[in-house]
């Protein structure tokens, strides 16, 4: 009886999202973006789009092989635009009526009648509607896989990880608005305010992003004064050395010699002392932002990780050192020049850092906690429906 | 777990937040192979009771089973048919889809499913509509659609939640056949409607629900014993009715009833005389003497109280003789009356 019920409700949500104009218009767009992701091509002078060029110095098959390219152009715009925003976007909007919808007087009493626990009826609507998801993100990756072989000379069957990534990021969406349309038993206020929620976890991405940018950068000044003061004392060692050898003295201003080690260093370098100051305001300022982006991760482990569930797939299409390549060819990163004052979020080298930061980010800590947090939101919603009348 | 009745409660209540009394202790017995009526006025709890039974709502006090299994059961309902007032049918499926999803959801195997969907479809009369989408139907049509869910699981029991809500008249014969053949084989029917007229040429038993108490339950002929009489009217003035009556027993004061000597009560009004009784054999010796009096009789009729009448009775406040208040309660409490 329980194959037979939840193959009834499968069956009923794609009857459902097959009766919508939404599900195809979706499904059109997904197909158009795909033809542009074919009509898109590298060659040894730049990118090309149908019969035109666009030559570029950095994205041209000098440089970049075809397949990197067809995978970086998924991972940068197929994945975290299209996939993860705009059809998001109109996939809440199909789908945020799926609670109100089920506990809608004169639905509900029907479905409550049957000879199923409400626990395993709310469960099995929910699965149902993440089909949608499923649905779109498949025939997506089927027309990127598609291709990158015909168009990129690579079969890249691990394209196929999308689709249960982008049901996972979403899902944790979708859990937010079964909860909301559950409470509310509105569809509008369910979308709205799961969109809502979904700016907070943007803003605290964003935060988290600008302050891993900022610990990352401080973190490589310290470094670079480290190393520069290091450079600075073993020049200071030298001269003394010199002097010792010649036999000549140190004396200060009252023309009293000068013994202690440490102030015979300031007085063969004076802008030793300089450089001591600012790495101890680089450690400091280094210190106040690893506090801050701690606090900004704490905040983030209990909400969905929508940002790194998502990166995930380009862990796996892009390895450590395509992303090298990449960002070493967009920004030009070189060390900076330790008398530049750049502020840290200008450093280049300074992204690199955070995307290898973030890609250490174990799998088990952002899907871990962003499941814990929709198990935690769903039992709720199994709690209020397992508890209410209808 | 057997028993002879299909629904047997006891103390059944329901408070709903705002101490909201819709039920106060509900004992209601429902055979198995009956049609059983449940009636009342609006917000006299019938829903709630129904949807108790079908676990929508959660009772805040029940004892009692449904086909032998205790209330909330679930996999009971697997032999249980519903059809909830003002059902819902998504807009997007076909009569024939909505018939075959509630099938499955019940656990109906799909080869039985798909014959019993087009036999079901036959019965309520909507084959030539079993393949068009539900939003294109009238109100009727889905009503007889909802019936026809409400049978896929071949149910022992069926609870129907006016089923005859916007059928037109053929539609409700056909309602009506169909519950005939419900009860022809053996299984149960519990209705709850306000359409009375309709109820009384169906159901067996009737239980009137009022301000979440069961006011009066039993046989139909059983509630109207007491109130079936003879009405004799004369063709004389009043007075001469009056002297004619006195042949038969002394008349009572204005207002009251008087006792034959063979013990049935009667009571006078101008010509007219109602005796209490259901035999015509009481009537004959009566009637006699009448006429020996000289008196001629206009009219002999047997008047037996409807369902509407019981119902009205019901929902009459007997001490202000005025019609009881719609509507759950927000003060009385549990049994109280």
């Amino acid at each position: 009886m329980i194959i037979s019920q939840t193959l009834a409700m499968l069956i009923d949500a794609y009857r459902e999202l097959n009766a919508r104009k939404l599900f195809w218009i979706t499904m059109g767009l997904n197909v158009f973006v795909v033809v542009l992701y074919a009509s898109l091509g590298i060659n040894d002078k730049g990118v090309t789009f149908l019969h035109w060029q666009f030559e570029n110095d950095v994205f041209n098959t000098r440089f970049v092989s075809p397949e990197l390219f067809y995978k970086t152009q998924f991972v940068t715009w197929g994945i975290p635009v299209w996939l993860s925003w705009i059809a998001t976007i109109l996939a809440l909007v199909s789908t945020a009526g799926m609670a109100p919808d089920l506990i809608a007087a004169g639905a509900i009493e029907t479905m409550l009648s049957k000879p199923i626990g409400r626990v395993r009826l709310f469960l099995t609507k929910y699965t149902a509607g993440l089909l949608f998801v499923a649905l779109q993100v498949f025939i997506f990756s089927l027309g990127c896989v598609l291709v990158m072989w015909i168009r990129g000379g690579v079969l890249v069957p691990s394209l196929f990880l999308a689709v249960p990534i982008v049901l996972v990021f979403f899902s944790y969406l979708f859990a937010m608005c079964a909860l909301i349309g559950l409470v509310t038993r509105s569809t509008v206020a369910a979308l709205l305010l799961t969109i809502l929620f979904w700016f907070v976890v943007f803003l605290v991405n964003q935060a988290d992003d600008t302050l891993l940018l900022q610990r990352e950068g401080t973190a490589l000044r310290v470094e670079d004064l480290e190393t520069n003061l290091e450079q600075q004392r073993a020049l200071a060692q030298k001269r003394l050395q010199q002097l010792d050898e010649r036999g000549e003295t140190i004396r200060d201003t009252d023309d009293r010699e000068i013994t202690d080690p440490d102030q015979r260093m300031y007085a063969v370098n004076p802008a030793l002392r300089f450089s001591e100051t600012r790495l101890d305001d680089a450690r400091e300022s280094n210190e106040n932002w690893s506090d801050w982006s701690g606090r900004a991760t704490l905040i983030k482990t209990i909400l969905p990780k929508t940002q790194e569930t998502i990166a995930l797939l380009s862990r796996y299409m892009l390895n450590e050192n395509d992303i090298k390549t990449l960002l070493a060819q967009q920004t030009g990163a070189e060390p900076a020049d330790e008398q530049d004052e750049l502020p840290a979020l200008a450093d280049p080298r300074a992204p690199e850092r955070v995307e290898m930061v973030k890609r250490r980010r174990s799998v088990a800590w952002v899907l871990g906690t962003s499941l814990l947090y929709e198990g935690v939101l769903l039992g709720l919603c199994c709690l209020i429906f397992r508890r209410r009348d209808f | 777990m057997s028993s002879q009745h299909a629904i047997e409660l006891h103390n059944v209540a329901k408070t709903y937040r705002g101490k909201v009394h819709a039920l106060r202790g509900v004992d209601m017995r429902v055979a198995r192979g009956e049609v059983f009526c449940l009636l009342g006025p609006n917000g006299a709890g019938k829903s709630t009771l129904v949807k108790i039974l079908m676990t929508v709502i959660r009772p805040s006090r029940c004892e009692g089973s449904v086909l032998g299994q205790r209330v909330g059961h679930k996999p009971t309902l697997a032999r249980v048919g519903y059809l909830p007032e003002h059902h819902q049918f998504p807009g997007y499926l076909t009569g024939a889809q909505v018939i075959d999803h509630f099938g499955a959801m019940c656990g109906v195997p799909r080869a039985a499913r798909k014959k019993r969907t087009g036999e079901l479809l036959e019965l309520v009369g909507m084959s030539d509509w079993g393949a068009k989408r539900m939003r294109a139907y009238s109100k009727g049509m889905r009503q007889r659609i909802g019936n026809a869910q409400a049978l896929i699981n071949d149910p022992e029991l069926v609870l129907l939640d006016e089923p005859t809500d916007g059928v037109d008249p053929v539609g409700r014969r056909d309602i009506r056949a169909i519950l005939t053949r419900l009860k022809d084989e053996g299984r149960t029917v519990f209705i709850n409607s306000h359409l009375l007229s309709e109820l009384e040429m169906v159901c067996d038993r009737v239980a009137i629900l009022v301000q979440g108490l069961v006011r009066s339950q039993g046989a139909i002929t059983d509630l109207t014993q007491d109130r079936r009489y003879y009405n004799i009217v004369l063709d004389a003035q009043p007075e001469q009715a009056t002297s004619a009556f006195a042949a038969l027993a002394p008349a009572p004061a204005p207002g009251e009833r008087g006792a034959l000597d063979s013990g049935e009560w009667f009571e006078v009004e101008g010509p007219a005389m109602r005796i209490g009784t259901d035999d015509p054999n009481r009537i004959k010796p009566l009637l006699s003497s009448l006429m020996a009096a000289g008196a001629t009789i206009r009219e002999l009729r047997h008047v037996r109280p409807s369902l509407e009448d019981l119902f009205m009775e019901a929902v009459t406040d007997p001490t202000t003789g005025q019609t009881l208040a719609p509507g759950a309660s927000k003060t009385r409490k549990g049994g109280a009356k």
